[in-house]
């Protein structure tokens, strides 16, 4: 069953390169968005299945993306990919519900491992 | 910067340096036992003859500190990072990690975080476009030493370019702004579009 994914990151290179990450045979309908704002736009008017969420974005930042996610009872995975790796910052993601805490530049085999361990793959 | 590189080739370097940010901020939190925010650094391109007039009012009118130090790696890549300090922030960071207040010391601790910021900086960067860089020994400037403005001149005149980035960190109870320049020879432009170029392609 093809799964709709999010990708959120103010960076365009930061948005294709988690698009290259993904392993081929992920059956996903990958839509993008540049900013927190724009996420939940997309969030409150479709089903994702699984959002990959960048923490420093204009408008609205991950966090913020996160708390609504969590206050509005949205049923999405998040997985956060972040240039912000401080581990306080890691635990404060996974304390709003985050799945996962991924280091940029995101590495394509820690990626697949997390997409298995949560049966995503 | 927008006539030197493509969009897309800013958004890529953007992405290069708050990946490197991120870790220099990580190990500053490390360092100062704290929790860094981390705002996106705004970058820009200019030539280095414009810098001392743009940081000569932000630095000479209190004291102030510059530490610089040499980079060099393959292929060419090589350059100069500069980190300029208020000493009234410095001074702030100081008693956080508890050094005495005498000038030694305060020599010592600007050293410390320069190179926690230039190093690590650096290094991400480095390992982002495959490769590596040595550095020099350090050389700081107080401006209870010598003159700073005079320092940054003449250092600045070595080079054609500069990156700027502007580095703005908020700890928990304590603001702390530094400014950090990368100066660069000028053919460097090439080999910065050509390393992006090839980065874009990959993806």
């Amino acid at each position: 069953m093809t799964l709709p994914v999010l990708i959120c990151d103010d960076s365009l290179l930061a948005r294709k390169q988690v698009r290259k990450s993904l392993p081929e045979f992920f059956d996903a309908d990958i839509l993008t968005a540049g900013n927190g704002v724009e996420a939940l736009a997309i969030l409150r008017s479709q089903e994702i299945g699984l959002v990959f969420l960048d923490l420093t974005m204009p408008e609205l930042d991950g966090i913020g993306v996160l708390e609504a996610i969590k206050q509005e009872g949205m049923d999405c995975f998040v997985i956060v990919i972040s240039a912000d790796i401080q581990p306080e910052m890691q635990k404060r993601v996974t304390e709003l519900g985050a799945l996962a805490f991924i280091h940029k530049p995101v590495n394509p085999e820690k990626l697949v491992v997390i997409l298995k361990q949560y049966g995503l793959i | 910067m927008s006539k030197v590189f493509s969009e897309e080739q800013r958004d890529c370097l953007q992405e290069l340096i708050n990946v490197a940010m991120g870790l220099a901020s990580d190990k500053l939190a490390r360092f100062l036992n704290t929790f860094v925010h981390l705002q996106v650094p705004a970058i820009e391109l200019v030539s280095s003859a414009q810098i001392p007039a743009e940081f000569e009012t932000r630095y000479s009118s209190t004291d102030s500190a510059l530490v610089s130090q040499g980079f060099l790696g393959n292929d060419g890549l090589r350059g100069e990072a500069i980190v300029l300090y208020q000493l009234e922030n410095a001074h702030r960071i100081a008693a956080l990690l508890g050094y005495e207040t005498d000038s030694i010391s305060e020599l010592e601790m600007l050293t410390d975080i320069s190179s926690i910021l230039t190093t690590t900086f650096l290094n991400g960067l480095a390992t982002q476009i495959d490769n590596s860089l040595s550095y020099s020994a350090p050389r700081v400037l107080s401006s209870r030493q010598g003159n700073v403005a005079q320092a940054l001149l003449e250092t600045a005149y070595h080079w054609e370019l500069a990156l700027k980035v502007d580095i703005s960190y908020q700890l928990i109870d304590h603001s702390f702004n530094c400014d950090m320049l990368l100066l660069i020879p000028g053919e460097a432009v090439v080999n910065i579009q050509q390393i992006l170029t090839r980065i874009l392609e990959e993806y």
